[in-house]
């Protein structure tokens, strides 16, 4: 194969390099597609349909291909459903082709032909009901599907890239690179999207002349004047959504995920020039291997050189097929026969196309007006085409061709503007060029330059946008609507509509008759234009053949509602560099180094990372806990509580504020006293609950439960906006700018005071529960605050995270042992303290045994609302303690709670439970229903992990009720 | 089109043979081809899940001869047509889950019931645990599954990586996944299937499915309604019902009734089809980013969905940076579909009640009847709305599986809060 | 949804904004309408949003829901900026 010559064109090299199919290793040219490349070793079978496994081909050479998807790459790291006509080749890469098995020739499954007339839209609604689905889905699931489905990914990080500019110009074809420039001369900063790597769209191969020249040489001068004023063009990037007027924009370089890039882009203003969408016509097998759209062919040739056949019959309905023609046969290719479905009065309107035709049909062309190809012969591929007259009713005749080029006009692309509801918004993109129906080269130059002039004036550019560029190209096509070629009734099931979702024309015709008649309601039954190449082959010839059904005259189609993205990208573009350890920040205490480096478990808590347990503590969690909290109620323990949320409120109108924000008064605490305080939701649950520090008159520091710091930081916010008090008060999230250590433990007083030094020995002395002191400590600032969520003697040190690992080491080395999180909650829960579990947003005040705040009668968000009967009922929950029974078995948080009155329905769970080493026995706190008293015997449900525990209902204060150890 | 539909062809893998040889003019209109009579017994405003469903019931259960369904668009244009397709009942509070098993128990055998495949597919909806505090919570909803009767199972992670391998639950992640809660009756059902089967059953038991067909206002003597206002003409009827998700609340300004009601976009998307990879519904909920649910369609795409766009909005276009968090999610369960692609996206107009259990009541009118609300729940719940609701359209008594539904539960407190989220569709 | 504009920042991405709520009709609204009742009115809807990833401004936003227009953001303490 390699002694094949050099083919030559605007985007191939002669360098060669090789690549594999399947497992043959072929020859290409740097620069070549998988398509060109496989087209140019004349492989023509590049894929299976997936209901029928039919034979397919390449339909198109761009972002229209349905047929030709490759796995890219071997497992674990493959890439499933590249589009051959995208892939740019790189030497030793490794294709396969889709859904066939064993073999791309030889498919098992495409057996399932023979029940064809079976598999009508909609068949599986029909059938697969008995036994039940379940029983066929597996095999299905199997046999659909596109590429397989990979083991790993390991793609490179995405750019993410926001771009700010006056004009963003969708498409750098004649008509898109008229408005950048004109648009550019005039002043405003551009941006050029284009999805091809290469820019000048049909310039590439459509012969025309500009100013005068060769289009070639105004395609050059243009992109270097752009670049000169300064506009970016952004190749093989297309514009994927509208996002609310900002672009977002994918680049994909090679047609391959890889170095890819998101641009969000904010024009003032947008042209969409992204060129039109050719058409197929359909007839009977029109999937053969070898029936493609005429423009790929031209597109074929002049990028990569590649001839798409031998013998070539073309089928249009419009004048353009002529010149095209021309340049295919220019190009070494015969062209049998041309197949016009217009009238030869029609055609010979024009008197350039007139000319031309008559040339071709000298060099032995055949010509034939108001005729079509109605079937096409050939298995693997196409080896014959069937001419019939449209009118008169003579026989068909066979053509002997090797690929059947069909044209049937061209539908714009303006899907992207579409999205997002633009056009709603009446904010709706210009449009220029084929996109806006100018199919004619000096139309669309002129029609371009149009645009974005007036893009420019619209986005505030006050320059002028020069003179517009005077083309000659390709005559307007003159497109008479034709979609179908006529077939019997039984020749419909095998005219293809949409190549890969085997939907046909008989398959649109059942849907009718079954009363879809909507084109979205045809689309979700037949499943048309709903394939990977966003319905841009399909959707608009389906929505004519359905208007043909219906008996509508629609010369310009209405195709389904297209949905984002324009081009699929990977989900990894989309995700950017959120994927990973770096998902979501994670907020680390000062201390974190020092947990992990002392073998503390550190686990995730909110976006907060804290240690459960310490690994010198014991071998798990539970023996590791249970040593921590028995030295903590033996000696003394310190605890890493810089999770901790802390607001600091502060202004003449912080006592106010604070008043309206919580059920009771902040207003009556003293300057250096602290108070445990609970905040209300609007509907009079409880939000969160903490203590209030009153630092000064004007001043005071509210601290939130660790999940609950950003949420409280905006209820504060939001209620200080909503006061009007905006002025007079601050609030102030210090969180990060407060360490935390909790010192707690019989013994905590004295090892903190010898850590402390003389100058705090006493303070420390004096401060009673629930007192604070502020002072410094190394130099900077530092509070200590007793106040204990263990039950113990406690103090919480606030201080510089900068000081908070030497401070923390000093304890240590004062015998204090650290403690985590497991320790923490057996410790709260033997003292009945509240946390997460139980302030679940489902718990009123009452519920959790706070009446006595209630009836303080403080307004304040929330209150309004607790008198609804609901909250006062029987059946409303109480915080509760409970223990076994028997005093030794384990019960779970999560069991849920019943009496033997009513065995299967809950009267309430048990929210936490814990073993303490303390009393010896597992603790537990439910929310149980009020009329269940205490001493009362229930019994502890958890049939999911395969336990029933008779439990006894106690007070939710299992370990010094008097809590003398805490405030002795 | 005044073609009054034949019976329905009964379907089978039989019919399908039969309609081969019989070639075109086999199959018959699902439900298309009346038109709108001046007077009705019940006139259902919403041709989607809900109302058909009710329309069914009424007509098969109920004896109720002259029913409408009045559709603004078309039959399944709304919500029915764009959620993800996931059925469960794993819910906490016994009145949803109750509610929710008794749908579940109906979707079992709705295929056959409706001589129409929904292919329902139990292939188990895993809700996973990123830590071990929240492995409680998983079980208390669980263990309250259980006590109903309802099948649930807490994996711890072993087992968790038996069920799903997949899932490469030990692998290193930004949250550790430690377990699961696993309802092996969860599953999917093909979305648009259900609205057709529902249309082309209730259309064979007589209901006049009227589209194009929007209800402009209500007519009223007193305290009854006495017909409505549509484009295309007044009808007199002796019950309304509302059944028209997402856009519930500009119904209550109609009436004159402002609703516990906001209404939010979901987003949905899909990539494009791969060959099975997931066998299983994944729900990951992970702090900060909000809730990802991911499963593959029978076609191979994978089907993904989160939680709201976050603000009011009608638009039916989602946002790109909640598609951004839920793609996110759904990476971080799956690393290895990074290299797959997006293929669609599009967005539900989802009613939000404030308390995120759905309303289903009589309003402003004694024979007025709203079925709204549902939240994220819609469409699981259908076959159960539309038999209870039927029911209560019927009797005009709520049935105790919907009582707790009532409008006037806000004002007592009787709120029926799943997360404890409060009145805030939108957690702040 | 078009871009929103915080009074203090200028247009920022939407992504940094959080929505909270919906405003009932200001008649004589009562605590519980403040709390449960919302106004459906699929042209305005009067809504509460703080610019959370940014300067943390409550904003009082009006839009149109059924086109994502913006239609007006002030601040919702009053402050003039």
């Amino acid at each position: 194969m390699s002694a094949r010559a050099l083919r030559q064109g605007t985007r191939v090299e002669p360098e060669r390099l090789s690549f594999y199919f399947d497992g043959l290793r072929y020859d290409a040219q740097v620069g070549d597609t998988a398509a060109a490349a496989l087209l140019a070793n004349g492989v023509r079978l590049m894929g299976r349909s997936v209901k029928y496994r039919r034979a397919r081909g390449l339909l198109g050479a761009g972002a229209e291909e349905p047929n030709a998807l490759f796995n890219v790459g071997e497992q674990p790291r493959l890439i499933p459903n590249v589009q051959a006509t995208q892939l740019v080749l790189r030497d030793g890469m490794r294709l396969a082709s889709q859904n066939r098995w064993p073999s791309l020739r030889w498919d098992v499954a495409s057996l399932l032909r023979a029940g064809g007339g079976l598999f009508s839209a909609g068949f599986y609604y029909k059938t697969f009901i008995w036994p039940s689905w379940r029983s066929y889905e597996s095999i299905i699931r199997r046999l659909a599907g596109l590429g397989a489905a990979p083991q790993d990914c390991a793609l490179p990080p995405v750019a993410l890239e926001y771009v700010g500019c006056d004009v963003l110009v969708a498409g750098a074809g004649p008509a898109g690179l008229a408005a950048a420039c004109a648009a550019a001369r005039a002043g405003a900063r551009v941006v050029v999207c284009e999805s091809e790597p290469l820019c000048g769209g049909e310039l590439e191969f459509e012969c025309g002349r500009i100013d005068g020249a060769p289009a070639a040489t105004w395609l050059a001068t243009t992109l270097a004047e752009l670049r000169a004023l300064g506009a970016r063009i952004l190749t093989s990037t297309t514009v994927i959504t509208d996002n609310g007027g900002e672009y977002i924009a994918h680049a994909e370089p090679g047609g391959v995920p890889g170095h890819n890039t998101v641009y969000r882009i904010r024009p003032r203003t947008m042209v969409l020039a992204a060129g039109a969408l050719e058409q197929p016509i359909v007839f009977c097998n029109n999937d053969r291997p070898g029936v493609m759209l005429l423009g790929a062919a031209e597109r074929y040739f002049a990028r990569y050189g590649t001839q798409v056949g031998r013998e070539l019959v073309l089928f249009a309905n419009h004048d353009r097929v002529y010149a095209s023609a021309q340049r295919l046969a220019a190009g070494g290719m015969s062209v049998c026969a041309i197949i016009d479905t217009r009238e030869a009065a029609e055609i010979a309107v024009d008197g350039t196309v007139r000319a031309l035709r008559e040339s071709l049909i000298a060099s032995g062309v055949q010509c034939l007006a108001e005729h079509a190809v109605i079937d096409a012969d050939g298995g693997h591929a196409v080896r014959a085409a069937h001419i019939a007259p449209l009118r008169g009713g003579a026989t068909s005749r066979r053509i002997r061709c090797d690929a059947i080029l069909t044209s049937g006009g061209w539908s714009g692309a303006l899907q992207t503007g579409f999205h997002g509801g633009a056009a709603v918004r009446g904010a709706g993109a210009l449009r220029a060029g084929s996109a806006s129906g100018s199919l004619e080269l000096g139309a669309a130059l002129a029609d371009g330059h149009a645009a974005g002039a007036r893009a420019a004036r619209d986005a505030g550019a006050s320059g002028t946008a020069g003179v517009p560029p005077q083309g000659v190209g390709d005559t307007a096509p003159r497109v008479r609507a034709f979609a179908r070629s006529p077939a019997p009734r039984s020749g419909e099931k095998r005219q293809f509509i949409d190549l890969q979702n085997d939907v046909t024309a008989a398959d649109l015709r059942i849907a009718l008759e079954e009363g879809f008649i909507d084109i979205e309601h045809v689309k979700r039954y037949t499943t048309l234009g709903i394939g990977t190449e966003q319905g841009r082959s399909s959707a608009a010839v389906g929505a004519a053949v359905l208007a043909e059904f219906k008996g509508e005259v629609r010369s310009n189609v209405n195709a389904s509602r297209s949905r984002p993205p324009y081009q699929p990208v990977t989900l990894r573009s989309i995700a950017g560099f959120h994927v990973g350890e770096a998902v979501m920040v994670s907020r680390r205490t000062a201390l974190h180094d020092w947990h992990a480096s002392h073998g503390g478990v550190l686990e995730p808590m909110g976006l907060w990372m804290r240690p459960r347990y310490y690994r010198a503590n014991g071998a798990n969690p539970f023996d590791a806990s249970i040593a921590e909290a028995r030295q903590v109620r033996s000696i003394g323990g310190i605890a890493d509580g810089s999770t901790l949320g802390k607001l600091e409120i502060a202004g003449p109108d912080a006592a106010a504020l604070l008043d309206s924000l919580y059920l009771s008064k902040a207003s009556v605490i003293r300057v250096g006293r602290s108070k445990y305080m609970i905040n209300l939701r609007e509907d009079g649950m409880v939000l969160d609950d903490g203590l209030v520090l009153r630092l000064a008159d004007d001043r005071f520091l509210a601290t939130t439960g660790s999940g609950h710091g950003t949420h409280m930081l905006s209820h504060f916010e939001h209620y200080r906006a909503l006061s009007g008090r905006g002025r007079r008060v601050t609030v102030t999230d210090m969180t990060e700018a407060w360490s935390v250590i909790v010192v707690a433990g019989p013994q905590s007083r004295p090892r903190l005071a010898r850590v402390l030094g003389t100058s705090w020995q006493a303070a420390l002395g004096k401060l009673a529960h629930m007192d604070f002191a502020d002072g410094t400590y190394a130099d900077q600032p530092f509070r200590v605050l007793r106040a204990s969520f263990s039950g113990e003697l406690a103090f919480e040190l606030h201080c510089r995270p900068s000081i908070a690992v030497p401070l923390w080491e000093a304890l240590v080395a004062a015998g204090l042992a650290p403690y985590g999180l497991e320790a923490i909650d057996i410790l709260r829960v033997e003292k009945g303290y509240l946390v997460g579990s139980e302030l679940n947003g489902q718990t009123t005040p009452f519920d959790l045994g706070m009446s006595a705040l209630v009836k303080q009668n403080n307004t304040c968000v929330g209150s309004a609302l607790l008198d609804r009967p609901a909250f006062h009922e029987a059946t409303r929950p109480r915080l509760v303690g409970l223990r076994a029974c028997d005093g030794r078995s384990q019960f779970l948080g999560g069991a849920q709670l019943t009496g033997a009155d009513a065995p299967n329905y809950p009267c309430g769970y048990v929210t936490s439970s814990v073993f303490s080493p303390t009393l010896g026995q597992w603790l537990g706190l439910a929310l149980l229903a009020r009329n269940q008293p205490e001493g009362a015997e229930l019994t502890a449900r958890d049939p999911l992990r395969g336990g029933n525990t008779p439990v006894r209902v106690v007070s939710p204060v299992h370990f010094d009720p008097c809590s003398e150890r805490m405030k002795g | 089109m005044n073609v009054l539909p034949a019976s329905a062809r009964h379907y089978s893998a039989w019919s399908l043979l039969r309609a081969r040889f019989a070639g075109p003019g086999y199959w018959r209109p699902l439900w298309s081809g009346r038109t709108l009579q001046p007077a009705y017994d019940v006139v259902i405003v919403g041709a989607g899940g809900h109302g058909l469903a009710t329309a069914y019931h009424l007509a098969r259960d109920h004896g109720v001869r002259r029913i409408a369904i009045l559709e603004k668009r078309l039959v399944g244009y709304g919500n029915v047509g764009r959620n993800t397709t996931i059925v469960r009942s794993n819910y906490l509070l016994p009145e949803n889950h109750y509610f929710y098993e008794d749908s579940l128990r109906r979707w079992e055998t709705l295929s056959r019931d409706l001589n129409y495949n929904v292919m329902y597919s139990p292939r188990g909806v895993v809700d996973l645990a990123l830590t071990d505090d929240s492995m409680p919570a998983l079980a208390r909803r669980g263990n309250a599954m259980r006590l109903a009767g309802i099948d649930a199972e807490l994996l711890d992670l072993p087992a968790l990586e038996r069920f799903a391998p997949e899932l490469e639950a030990r692998r290193k992640r930004r949250f550790p996944i430690v377990g699961a809660l696993l309802q092996r009756r969860g599953g999917t059902v093909r979305h648009d299937a259900v609205a057709w089967g529902y249309a082309r059953a209730a259309s064979a038991l007589g209901v006049d499915i009227i589209e194009d067909c929007e209800v402009t206002g209500v007519d009223a003597t007193g305290n009854t309604a006495t017909g409505v206002e549509t484009t295309r003409g007044r009808v007199k009827t002796d019950r309304i019902v509302f059944a028209t998700a997402g856009h519930t609340g500009t119904i209550g300004t109609m009436l004159g009734v402002p609703l516990p009601i906001e209404t939010h976009l979901l987003q949905a998307m899909v990539s494009e089809p791969i060959k099975p990879l997931l066998n299983s519904v994944f729900v990951y909920v992970s702090p900060g980013h909000g809730e990802t649910y991911i499963c593959q369609s029978d076609r191979g795409g994978l089907v993904m969905g989160g939680h709201l766009d976050g603000f009011p909005s009608y638009t039916r276009e989602g946002v790109w940076h909640r598609l951004e968090d839920v793609v996110q999610g759904a990476i971080e369960m799956f690393p290895r579909i990074g290299g797959v692609k997006l293929l669609r996206q599009w967005a539900g107009t989802n009613d939000m009640t404030m308390d995120g259990s759905p309303i289903m009541d009589k309003l402003r009118y004694d024979n007025v009847f709203v079925n709204a609300g549902w939240c994220y729940g819609g469409f699981k719940a259908i076959p159960a709305s539309g038999a209870a609701f039927a029911k209560f359209v019927a009797s005009g008594t709520a049935p105790d599986l919907i009582r707790a539904f009532r409008l006037s539960r806000f004002a007592t407190g009787h709120m029926l809060d799943e997360p404890g989220q409060g009145p805030f569709p939108v957690r702040l | 949804m078009t871009p929103l504009h915080c009074p203090f920042c200028g247009p920022r991405e939407l992504r940094e904004f959080v929505f909270h709520k919906t405003l009932p009709a200001p008649t004589n609204a009562n605590e519980f309408d403040r709390t449960y009742l919302r106004v459906a009115d699929p042209q305005s809807s009067i809504e509460h949003w703080q610019h959370a990833a940014g300067c943390r401004a409550w904003l009082r936003v009006q839009r149109n829901p059924s086109t994502g227009e913006v239609l007006a953001v002030q601040m919702l303490d009053g402050a003039e900026r």
